[in-house]
């Protein structure tokens, strides 16, 4: 199905009933982004470059507890805390709804990340290093980012940036699930869908009108994209 | 006679300041060489002006991809292995093929690591080879004619309607 809509808006559901904490996501945004690998000291010292993160946290009282698990990754907020405290406008609103980040024009205050209330925001404390022969692996279509500059998720821009390209070079518009970024693209259960939320028919727009939707911290205000669904399947009544 | 000195001195100083100031603007930002001597003196007056042969026949990913891609040994030698083969470049160029070495070009058109660009889209908007290239079928030696600055990109891109995202070009 094309795309019917003239405007995009990106946005992403994420239901977290089908999430069970793999990790396949978190490698794969690794591999996709060129993020480098933090050693254990970077760990220990909450320098670890990660653009998706599995919160894990615990439900219900012992001996009945279950781990839940949430998928963290940048919200690109409509109304971004981010965005506003920049001083050189590294961090801006693109017209399809995405954070975007210059990383060429960031210099490195760090205010964006201390003004995010999600946290998804990291720092090259340190020039960026791959043992051999991950080094190899680094994708020609996007920056390696150097030290003293912030990234964070981009909804893998450079997907979009290609589907784009192909949907021109064949003279039509994007279809519903051409552009997936690499999370969605792993996620074994698929509980990572990506798409339009501007077109009222494609997958994404149609589970986000799910009585089970929730967005993070809804009343700051910031209009996240990421919408999570949770509840109401058979092992949760309620 | 005393009171002129300080005047004088700043008026010296100031005027000094000012005639680096003016040298320091007229001064060429970029001082990359636009035009190296090549291992091979390969000729595009030659090949592309007076043989007439396409561009796209050597340089063949531009109409596909991001890289347009310097032709390889193999292509030279298609042709050359018939034709001027008694010329000193040409035995020189049989040797990158007998040593299985591909030829060591100087690239110059080279953008930094921050920046994307693409061939293909470009073509596709029937933008021709020497709106950013220039004359290069008169060229005996390549020669670099655009500045390769983002402003170069940003007037294209008003005067084309073509986007002027940051995240067009900076990914
Ligand atoms: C016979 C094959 C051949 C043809 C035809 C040809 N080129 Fe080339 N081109 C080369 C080779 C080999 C090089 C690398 C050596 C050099 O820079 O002179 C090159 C280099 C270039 C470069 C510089 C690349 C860089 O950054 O170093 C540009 C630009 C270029 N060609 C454009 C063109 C255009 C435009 C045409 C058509 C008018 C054309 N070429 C036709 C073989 C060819
Ligand atoms: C389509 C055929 C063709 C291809 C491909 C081709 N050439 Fe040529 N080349 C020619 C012709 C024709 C001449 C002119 C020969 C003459 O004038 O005697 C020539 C002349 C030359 C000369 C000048 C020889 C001299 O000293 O007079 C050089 C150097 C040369 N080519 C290098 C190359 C290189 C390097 C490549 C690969 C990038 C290449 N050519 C690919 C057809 C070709
Ligand atoms: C819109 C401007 C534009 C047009 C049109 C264009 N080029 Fe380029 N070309 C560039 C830029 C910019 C680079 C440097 C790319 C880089 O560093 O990533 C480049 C690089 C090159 C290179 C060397 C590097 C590579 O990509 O292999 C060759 C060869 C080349 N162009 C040939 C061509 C030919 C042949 C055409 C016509 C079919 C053409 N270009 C049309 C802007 C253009
Ligand atoms: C001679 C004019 C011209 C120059 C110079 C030029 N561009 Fe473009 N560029 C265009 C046009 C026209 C398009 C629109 C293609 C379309 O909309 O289909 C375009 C499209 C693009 C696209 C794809 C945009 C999309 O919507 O898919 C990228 C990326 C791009 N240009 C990067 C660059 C970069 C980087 C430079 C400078 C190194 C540059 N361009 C220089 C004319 C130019
Ligand atoms: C059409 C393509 C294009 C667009 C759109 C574009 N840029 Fe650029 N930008 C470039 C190119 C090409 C360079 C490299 C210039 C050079 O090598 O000197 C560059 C360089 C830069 C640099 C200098 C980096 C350095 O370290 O030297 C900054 C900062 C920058 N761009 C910021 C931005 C911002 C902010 C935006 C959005 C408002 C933007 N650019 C939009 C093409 C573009």
């Amino acid at each position: 199905m094309t795309t019917e809509a003239k405007d995009i808006r990106w946005g992403m559901v994420i239901d977290l009933d089908r999430c069970t904490g793999c990790g396949a996501c978190v490698t794969a945004c690794q591999a996709e982004n060129n993020i480098a690998l933090t050693d254990q000291q970077g760990f220990a010292q909450g320098r670890n470059l990660q653009w998706l993160r599995i919160e894990r946290y615990w439900e219900g009282e012992f001996p009945h507890v279950r781990a839940r698990f949430l998928p963290m990754l940048c919200q690109h907020c409509d109304d971004a805390p981010c965005e506003p405290v920049c001083p050189v406008y590294a961090s801006y609103h693109t017209a399809e709804g995405l954070n975007g980040q210059v990383y060429n024009r960031c210099v490195g205050t760090r205010y964006c990340a201390n003004n995010c209330p999600y946290a998804v925001r990291v720092f090259n404390f340190t020039d960026p290093s791959w043992p051999e022969p991950l080094e190899q692996q680094l994708s020609p279509d996007i920056t390696v980012r150097s030290r003293g500059v912030m990234e964070k998720c981009s909804f893998c821009i450079q997907r979009i940036r290609r589907g784009k390209e192909e949907a021109k070079l064949e003279n039509r518009g994007l279809r519903d699930g051409e552009v997936q970024p690499a999370c969605a693209q792993t996620c074994p259960p698929g509980a990572i869908s990506f798409g339009n939320l501007d077109d009222p028919n494609s997958r994404v727009a149609r589970m986000a009108r799910s009585p089970r939707r929730f967005r993070l911290f809804e009343d700051l205000g910031t209009e996240p994209s990421v919408i999570y669904l949770k509840g109401g399947g058979h092992e949760h009544p309620g | 006679m005393k009171k002129l000195v300080l005047p004088l001195l700043l008026l010296c100083a100031s005027g000094l300041t000012l005639g680096a100031l003016a040298l320091l603007y007229n001064l060429p930002l970029d001082t990359r060489d636009r035009s190296p001597a090549q291992p091979i003196p390969f000729s595009h007056k030659l090949h592309a002006g007076d043989y007439q042969i396409d561009c796209r026949f050597c340089h063949r990913h531009a109409e596909s991809g991001p890289v347009a891609g310097i032709p390889d040994v193999a292509l030279c030698r298609s042709c050359h292995e018939h034709i001027a083969t008694e010329k000193a470049t040409i035995v020189q160029l049989k040797g990158y093929w007998e040593r299985a070495e591909p030829i060591p070009w100087l690239r110059l058109h080279q953008l930094p690591d921050h920046v994307y660009f693409t061939h293909v889209m470009h073509l596709r908007a029937q933008i021709d080879c020497r709106y950013c290239h220039g004359e290069v079928r008169t060229m005996v030696q390549m020669r670099r004619v655009a500045s390769l600055k983002m402003g170069w990109c940003l007037n294209c891109h008003r005067d084309n309607q073509a986007s002027i995202d940051c995240w067009t070009c900076h990914i």
